[in-house]
């Protein structure tokens, strides 16, 4: 099972990297507004009702947005999660923790394209 | 007169018994001095997944129609997701500090005939793209423009 995770090995480690760069960037807003700010009433509710939430998701960069917000994220996770489960004396059974997360990267990415053209 | 040294003329004449010791894991591992950062680091992975998992939920949500997108802005208000999302922000502003100081010390030497930028623009680019981004995407989702 180490064979084909090195080959991948270049594209987990690009997801990894823009998960991190660009998925701190994006994940920002998307908590400072919707996590926190529109439950505590900081924002009007009204800037997230569904006409409006729609208009902007549907658009093409609201879904480019959105597919980059679900899916280096998740990348980011399972890598930093794999190599924490490394470090806390994992590595003997890193042969099924490793695709298992990737795994589970795989579908939620699989996931997110579906979520954003079925918008 | 001196002649070459022969190459094996140092080494013992049976094979000795190997002294590498066993890895081990750092006396301070994993929350002692340097270690603490480095593994906090590595922790937020589980932050990042969850964020995912969570918009991922959202935006799904939100094809489906407007009770469940609705029922999705009602449960944000829940104490635990509010929790949740604090300390997301703690650990999305940890990352961004320790990553971006990470990128000027990775430039390498020469970028073909071109130097890298000095630290400091490095560092002043990235933030102003964090905040820039930051802000921009804030108003738009606050209904600041395209209402």
């Amino acid at each position: 099972m180490k064979h084909p995770l090195l080959k991948l090995e270049p594209l987990i480690w690009l997801l990894f990297g823009q998960g991190i760069l660009l998925g701190t960037i994006l994940l920002t807003p998307w908590v400072l507004v919707v996590g926190l700010g529109v439950p505590l009433g900081i924002v009007p509710a009204e800037a997230l009702s569904y006409e409006r939430a729609i208009a902007l998701a549907s658009h093409i960069v609201g879904r480019l947005i959105l597919l980059g917000l679900i899916v280096l994220p998740l990348w980011k996770g399972v890598h930093h999660m794999r190599h924490s489960f490394i470090d806390f004396g994992g590595a003997e059974r890193d042969a099924l923790v490793a695709p298992l997360l990737y795994l589970l990267a795989t579908i939620g990415s699989v996931l997110a394209l579906v979520a954003v053209v079925r918008i | 007169m001196s002649r070459n040294a022969h190459p094996h003329a140092m080494a013992p004449s049976k094979p000795g018994r190997t002294r590498t010791a066993p890895p081990q894991l750092p006396d301070r591992f994993p929350f002692g001095g340097r270690y603490l950062a480095y593994t906090l680091f590595d922790l937020t992975g589980i932050l990042y997944l969850l964020l995912g998992l969570l918009v991922l939920c959202a935006v799904w949500s939100l094809g489906s129609g407007e009770a469940s997108w609705n029922a999705v802005l009602e449960r944000h208000r829940n104490i635990f997701y509010l929790g949740f999302h604090a300390i997301a922000l703690a650990g999305l502003i940890f990352v961004g500090i320790r990553f971006f100081g990470f990128f000027p010390k990775a430039q390498p030497p020469r970028v073909g005939p071109l130097k890298p930028p000095p630290k400091g623009a490095i560092l002043v680019g990235l933030y102003a793209l964090w905040i820039g981004v930051t802000v921009c995407l804030s108003i738009v989702l606050a209904g600041g423009v395209f209402q």
